[in-house]
This record gives C-alpha cells, sequence and structure tokens, in this order.
C-alpha cells in the first residue's frame, strides 16, 4: 500500500493513520502496529527535519513479503544513512557526551532490520518487521496524495 | 495548539504549587512545541511543580521525550538533566510507557500511578 505525499510535520499523525491501516489490511499482527508506527514515525520526523529542513516529498510503501513486513521510504533530499549518525547516549540528557540519536534507536529497537540506500534523487530507507504477517501475506498497491 | 494533542492544566489545591497537565492525543515532532509553549505558561503563572498525566497519550515518540526534557529544564534551569523533583509523569498509557521503557528513562524520571501517589512523592 502507498501513500506519496509533501509531507510536514502536521501530517505525522495522518501518516501513523496510514501505517495502522496498512498492516491491518495486510494482515499484520496487531502487536506490531505500535512498532512500525514507531518507526515510520521517527523515519519521517528525520527526513522532515534533517534531510529537507522542513516540508518535503515523501513517499512510503508497506507491503507483505512472505511472513515480513516490509516499509520503504523514499525522499528527495540530500543523501544521509541514519544509521551512521553518532549512537544514542541513554543516560540522562544533561550527562550526554552526544545528543540526539534517540529516534534512530527507537527505529532500530522495534524493526528487525534497516537498510538505507542512495537513490537517484534521493534517500531509500527499506525498514523490515519479521514474521508479523499471519498466512503468507499480500502486496495491494495503492495510490494517495 | 495542535488538534493531535489537547491538553488541560489546572491547580491542585495545597501549600504547593503543584499543576497538572493532562496530555490527550499524540505526543510527537508536530505537538512537541504545544506541550513546552503550555508547561511555559504554566511556570510563568506559578508552577513549581508540574504533573503530567499522560494515561490518554496514545503516541509518544522521541520529540515528545525531548519536550518533557525541556520543561524539566525550564523547572530546574540549573540542572540540564531530566532528574528534575519538580516534574512527575502519572499513568503513562501503554505506547507511552513503552517508549520510557526502551529509552531507558523511567530509571530517571518519576512515575507514579496516580496523582496522589505523586503529590505525596513531593
Amino acid at each position: 500500500m502507498q501513500l506519496k505525499v509533501r509531507a510536514d510535520l502536521g501530517q505525522l499523525h495522518r501518516i501513523r493513520e496510514f501505517v495502522t491501516e496498512s498492516a491491518e489490511a495486510l494482515g499484520a499482527a496487531p502487536t506490531s502496529f505500535d512498532d512500525l508506527r514507531i518507526a515510520v514515525d521517527e523515519a519521517v520526523t528525520n527526513i522532515l527535519t534533517h534531510g529537507y529542513g522542513g516540508p518535503g516529498y515523501v513517499e512510503l510503501d508497506l507491503q507483505a513479503e512472505g511472513s515480513d513486513l516490509v516499509v520503504r521510504l523514499r525522499d528527495r533530499a540530500p543523501s544521509f544513512d541514519p544509521r551512521l549518525a553518532p549512537p544514542a547516549d541513554l543516560r540522562p540528557p544533561g550527562e550526554r557526551d552526544t545528543p540526539g540519536g534517540l529516534g534512530v534507536y527507537l527505529m532500530e529497537s522495534v524493526m528487525d532490520e534497516i537498510v538505507h540506500r542512495t537513490i537517484e534523487c534521493g534517500n531509500e530507507l527499506t525498514m523490515t518487521k519479521r514474521g508479523v504477517i499471519g498466512d503468507g501475506g499480500s502486496s495491494v498497491g495503492q495510490k494517495d496524495g | 495548539m495542535s488538534e493531535d494533542l489537547k491538553i488541560r492544566v489546572s491547580r491542585e489545591e495545597g501549600e504547593k504549587a503543584v499543576f497538572v497537565m493532562r496530555l490527550n492525543g499524540s505526543l510527537d515532532a508536530n505537538t512537541q512545541s504545544a506541550l513546552e509553549a503550555k508547561a511555559k505558561e504554566a511556570i510563568d503563572s506559578g508552577a513549581e511543580y508540574l504533573l503530567l498525566d499522560m494515561s490518554a497519550v496514545d503516541y509518544l515518540g522521541s520529540a515528545g521525550m525531548r519536550g518533557i526534557h525541556a520543561i524539566t529544564n525550564l523547572l530546574s534551569p540549573d540542572d540540564q538533566s531530566m532528574r528534575s523533583d519538580r516534574l512527575k509523569v502519572i499513568n503513562p498509557s501503554p505506547a507511552a510507557s513503552k517508549i520510557f521503557k526502551t529509552l531507558g528513562f523511567d530509571s530517571f524520571i518519576d512515575i507514579h500511578g496516580n496523582i496522589d501517589e505523586a503529590i505525596a512523592a513531593l
């Protein structure tokens, strides 16, 4: 299921709803919905705040691949692999050597695999949640926005 | 205020200036600034202690945690950590609780089951 939008932070709520609806339609276990919402919200927030530095084009695609649910995010921001950011320092903020990194830490905590690829006009982030599709899964194409 | 997050603020009766902020909705990168603005408003009007009722928070992201950190800085400007004894979190929803635990922030932010328990701990 696919969503193409010129996104801003005001659309995070709608994007999370799209993730839930798509995951449900693809047959993902309801226990995975929170994790999928967290991963996509943090990834889109990173794209908008660090990639574009404001609103920008985001393409979100959810597919069932066997028993896995695969989320692909594409943007046209300058190339940036979030996994190369300094690791999160989970001490209390005032005691940290490096600020930030919490969003990427959350993404890595809730997903099984995250792969970044530089594409012709931007970035593609593929995030996989394994074993959440009940009976082999399916793929549905739909455009919006 | 963002429509995605409703914030109701009230002052508790008692000697200490304790304000309760009841959050209803999503605490993300879009609503983080609304939370901080409302907290600053409460502090400017005399709040010395803030209790964040997070029982109706349906989504909490890392931006929301940064918002909570910003509030602790407002309450305790001499201490930039999140170890403020002036901020307590009340009854976080399962979605919020999961983020506190995943990030380990439940080890240095005071979390209580209800308002009376939090006030007794002040």
